[in-house]
């Protein structure tokens, strides 16, 4: 194992620092000075089992002589660094070599902080999600609710019938329909306040911040489902969709993709605003290729084939599937379809919730979900009827992609595209056809993530989840 | 006489909202799960279902989804009741086909009224 260059002078320093001779030294270790002195010099490379024999006698851990701590503490500064809350800051490597050099003590303290600070944000996350998702609490919750109607129903029985009640009792059947009158008020702000919601927006990364910003807004954008329009579709051949994204770029420098962006409080820096200009061209784009009502009336004829759509509007399946969750426009909305595209190492670059869907943030979703199983098998489709620990049911749809790499030696570029929708109306698909979705039927038991998830037994747990079961 | 089949499986509800809707001149039949429900609107077809969406043995939306897909039935007028008043729960209802959406707790005299409206009677 090769040593560090500043090996031999840390072993002098730390060996003066503590008053030993080189000779008493090299006598406990059992080797001549003369070698200990090359040592010191840099002119002989230790490792294994002399490395840790002169880590003992100096009183140090061996990551501690061979730089490997010091290695690790330049990383961890260096994700402290990264930290989008910080880039204000603009931190430098440089600075942070210096400081790991010269104050590891604040160093490390730094690193601490910033560990304990990630997991408190992660248990936020994880605690606001498991109360929105809890099973136990929805079914206590709607336990509440059931008693608190079944008590308001017949006190309001009592009440129209209070003439026949004699008096003093008239007065408590009156008491009984004010109260329930008020626990039925409460059982629902409780009901309302649990129910499942968008997962709160923190300060993120502008890929995040983009995310949120297409998500208020319903992703769906009227104003520029109405330039579509006049900006028309391009004609049929090849690359079709870069023509409209050209024709986009043409038509609009400014104009209405600049208002929506500038109006938009949730994106707060250029970079998010550039990527929410780049991603509203290409919704614009792919409002010319496949106009709102044609698509949708195909869709539905297609019962949401994406490939079948794919050759029909000349498009790839990627934009079809992005395109049927924009879907929204009220009054002639298409089944609602959640997305999800993740890359090989699970990174999460797209996502689309459903109402009871939960899509991670950070991090990875259920490892048993299809848009992970679709990379085991690129190119096939993989169908997959999943359910929710409190007994939501879902309909996925996923393949991985290849996208081409950049050249022969670089490894395959695989995405896997997830659609999903609720298993109830998975029928009016193609997908749903020959699955049995009915309550009854099996799926396979899988969670939002394992953090928050409710099953405890399951065999593919990454972590504990945050509330005990 | 107006026959409404209240599918609902807490007994106290299904008491309650008998009394009052026969006290208002309906003849009232009750289920207590899913599949009851099923077997009832084939046997004995009301004019009108009260629909409670958390149902026990085939959750209510399957319940109206049957309900929809059966050309026998798919003119019911179904009143759907839920203690999950939540928009995406409502939508879904939409998709799938309903007439009215109630929510719990819900007053007596809110749920008469949408039977008078839907069923006539």
């Amino acid at each position: 194992m090769a040593s560090t260059p500043l090996l031999g002078p840390k072993i002098r320093d730390r060996r003066r620092a503590l008053g030993i001779t080189q000779t008493s030294l090299s006598a406990t270790l059992g080797i001549s000075a003369s070698y200990l002195n090359l040592i010191e010099a840099g002119k002989r490379n230790i490792g294994g089992s002399l490395l840790k024999r002169i880590a003992e006698a100096l009183g140090l851990a061996v990551d501690e002589l061979d730089g490997a701590a010091e290695r690790r503490l330049l990383g961890d500064l260096g994700e402290l660094a990264a930290e989008p809350a910080l880039s204000a800051l603009q931190l430098e490597r440089q600075s942070a070599a210096e400081l790991a050099g010269r104050h590891p003590g604040w160093a490390r303290a730094l690193v601490a902080l910033h560990r304990g600070w990630l997991e408190r944000g992660r248990a936020v996350g994880a605690l606001t999600d498991r109360l929105h998702q809890d099973p136990f609490l929805a079914e206590s919750v709607h336990d509440l609710l059931t008693r608190a109607t079944a008590i308001r129903s017949s006190a309001e029985i009592l009440e129209s019938a209070r003439e026949q009640v004699p008096d003093p009792h008239r007065r408590f059947v009156s008491i009984v329909g004010e109260e329930s009158r008020r626990l039925a008020d409460l059982a629902q702000a409780l009901a309302a306040f649990f129910a499942p919601a968008h997962a709160g927006t923190r300060a993120g990364t502008p890929a995040e911040e983009v995310d949120d910003f297409l998500l208020d807004r319903g992703n769906h954008f009227p104003a520029l489902e109405d330039a579509a329009g006049a900006i028309g579709a391009p004609a049929s051949g090849a690359a079709r969709f870069a023509r409209a994204r050209a024709a986009v770029e043409a038509a609009y420098p400014d104009g209405p993709l600049a208002d929506e962006v500038r109006a938009s409080p949730l994106l707060t820096s250029d970079t998010a605003r550039r990527r929410a200009r780049r991603a509203l061209e290409s919704y614009l784009a792919a409002a010319a290729v496949m106009p709102y009502e044609a698509f949708l009336a195909a869709a539905r004829r297609a019962r949401y084939d994406v490939d079948a759509l794919a050759r029909e509007f000349e498009a790839s399946v990627e934009q079809v599937s992005h395109r049927l969750t924009t879907l929204r426009r009220p009054g002639a909305e298409g089944l609602p379809f959640g997305l999800m595209r993740v890359d090989a190492a699970g990174f999460t670059s797209k996502r689309a919730p459903l109402p009871r869907l939960p899509l991670p943030r950070r991090g990875v979703a259920c490892p048993l979900w299809a848009v992970y199983l679709a990379l085991q098998s690129p190119g096939a489709i993989v169908r997959q009827l999943a359910e929710l620990p409190d007994g939501a049911r879902f309909l996925f749809v996923a393949r991985a992609i290849d996208k081409r790499g950049p050249a022969f030696p670089m490894p395959r570029r695989l995405v896997s595209l997830m659609l999903a929708c609720d298993a109830l109306v998975a029928d009016q698909t193609v997908y749903g056809d020959g699955l049995d979705v009915a309550s009854a039927a099996p799926a396979t038991p899988v969670g939002a993530n394992c953090r928050v998830c409710a099953r405890a037994a399951c065999a593919y747990r990454q972590e504990d989840a945050i509330v005990g079961a | 006489m107006t026959r409404v089949l209240i599918a609902e499986d807490d007994p106290n509800i299904v008491e309650s909202l008998s009394f009052v809707l026969t006290r208002d001149g309906f003849e009232v039949a009750a289920a207590l799960d899913g599949d009851d429900a099923l077997r009832r609107l084939h046997s004995a077809p009301p004019d009108l279902m009260i629909l409670d969406l958390m149902l026990p043995r085939r959750n209510g939306f399957e319940v109206l989804k049957l309900v929809r897909g059966d050309p026998a039935l798919r003119t019911l007028p179904v009143i759907v009741l839920t203690a999950k008043g939540q928009p995406q729960d409502r939508r879904l209802a939409e998709q799938i086909g309903v007439q009215g959406f109630m929510t719990k707790p819900f007053s007596n005299t809110d749920v008469v009224e949408a039977v008078r409206r839907l069923a006539g009677g």
